[in-house]
């Protein structure tokens, strides 16, 4: 039987693995990632999933 | 004529745009607005899609069409939902978050107006929406009174009235903390605030001279104003408890006294005293209507005061009366007028009900010292004991056992699962 489709999984694994590969690919050098950079990634994954929680409304 | 009135009928009525989630592909905004505008939805995802890559407008576009177009089926749009809900604050949080770190990637990109503006105008915005949204849900008409239970026993608490609505009153004091933050950041920005630092620094220094000048009789006013509050409250008491008694004890004693010559009457009199003075003692019981050992407790005292046989009542436990409970409550009820005729008065002494409600089960128990019967002699046009007792808790999923031995008395033994 399918699954229905979890949208707040779907919403955090997304930002959470965009979170991981942006340091992934400042560990092995592809680009640098400031400051001024990292903070608005991690506060963007961070309001994504909780606005995805939020959209959701409460569990049954 | 009534064809006329049929075609105007049958005359398709301009489609309003609706989003159509069922077969949109994130929340039905290309989907609805294609359907009212006759076009393929596929084409409006490419338009916005690209208009997404060229500066964000069509993300932007994208998003202010999903909260303010009402959903497809009589839905609200999806700012109204939101409005009012628990999850609110999530969204709130989340949008807060991304719009913060959309701000930030703006400045880190140089595409900014100037810090002195931006912080504050984000904190004010905060605060006003804080205060607005706080003063809506403050309506009268936005908050429906809360059904509360009145207690008869108890004093009304008489600062009740008067304590500030805390809960209600926090985010509207984080809001306006958030736009007199963003005052005053707006002002240390833009150096403003170095001519009021002198200023300040005098109010500050004159506050804290006054505070230590000022504090023993602060503290000693507050002391009596505790201790007035604690004589008031036990001033309160001491007269509900006199006009208590005054209403119930005086009066039954002065009826007895009126009625010494009847000793049943006496002894009616006693009992229900007795019975009121222990509900009060114990904080009373809920509504007879709410608790399945109130129910059984008043159908006791009803089959008392009306045969005038003392009944011994001893509950452990309690539930909400559902159907089930409500059959038990008759039964017991039942068991209880049969014993009270039969065995009450006379050599048959009290009657005792025993009740546990228990998680699983209730199970009721209804004794006398009766001269007791043999229920296989009962024929059986009497349906006291066969309807009323046996066949309700069969209906009703329960059962019930009657143990009784001529001359030892009777035992009805009820029990129905929960």
């Amino acid at each position: 039987m399918r699954r229905p489709l979890d949208r707040v999984s779907l919403v955090a694994g997304l930002a959470i693995s965009g979170l991981g590969v942006l340091l992934l690919l400042d560990r092995t050098g592809v680009i640098e990632l400031q400051f001024g950079y990292g903070l608005p990634a991690l506060l963007a994954c961070v309001g994504a999933i909780l606005l995805a929680v939020g959209l959701e409304g409460p569990r049954r | 004529m009534s064809a006329n009135i049929g075609d105007v009928s049958a005359q398709p009525r301009p489609r309003l745009l609706r989003r159509d989630a069922d077969t949109g592909l994130v929340a039905g905004v290309c989907s609805g607005l294609g359907r009212r505008l006759g076009i393929d939805p596929i084409i409006l995802r490419v338009g916005f899609g690209a208009a997404t890559l060229v500066g964000g407008t069509g993300l932007v576009l994208y998003a202010l069409a999903w909260a303010l177009v009402p959903e497809e089926g009589g839905r609200r749009t999806t700012v109204a939902r939101l409005a009012g809900r628990r999850e609110t604050w999530l969204v709130v949080g989340g949008s807060g978050m991304l719009l913060l770190s959309a701000m930030l990637l703006l400045r880190e990109w140089g595409l900014w107006f100037s810090d002195a503006i931006a912080w504050p105008v984000l904190l004010a915005g905060a605060g006003a929406a804080l205060i607005w949204r706080q003063s809506a849900a403050a309506a009268p008409a936005a908050a429906p009174p809360v059904p509360q239970r009145v207690r008869p026993d108890r004093p009304p608490d008489p600062f009740r009235a008067r304590r500030l609505p805390t809960p209600a009153l926090g985010p509207a004091a984080i809001g306006a903390a958030l736009v007199i933050a963003a005052g005053l950041v707006f002002l240390w920005l833009n150096d403003a605030l170095a001519p009021a630092r002198d200023v300040l620094l005098a109010v500050v220094v004159v506050v804290v001279a006054l505070t230590l000048i000022l504090a023993p009789w602060w503290l000693r006013l507050v002391r009596g104003l505790s201790a007035e509050r604690a004589e008031r409250i036990r001033s309160q008491e001491r007269s509900e408890v006199a006009a208590h008694l005054h209403d119930s004890v005086l009066q039954t004693l002065a009826l007895v006294q009126r009625r010494a010559g009847d000793p049943r009457e006496v002894a009616n009199l006693a009992r229900r005293q007795e019975r009121e003075l222990r509900a009060w003692l114990n904080g009373g019981r809920p509504e007879p209507g709410d608790s399945l050992a109130g129910s059984l407790e008043a159908a006791a005292a009803e089959v008392e005061e009306t045969h005038g046989v003392p009944i011994d009542v001893v509950a452990v436990g309690d539930a909400p009366v559902d159907e089930r409970g409500a059959a038990l409550v008759a039964a017991a009820r039942e068991a209880l007028v049969n014993a009270a005729k039969f065995a009450g008065g006379g050599t048959g002494g009290s009657i005792s009900l025993y009740a546990e409600v228990g998680e699983e089960r209730t199970e009721v128990f209804v004794r006398d010292r009766g001269p007791g019967f043999d229920l296989a002699a009962v024929s059986e046009d009497r349906r006291g004991v066969r309807e009323s007792i046996v066949g309700r808790m069969r209906r009703h999923g329960g059962r019930a056992v009657v143990h009784s031995t001529p001359g030892q008395g009777t035992e009805v033994e009820l029990v129905i699962e929960r």
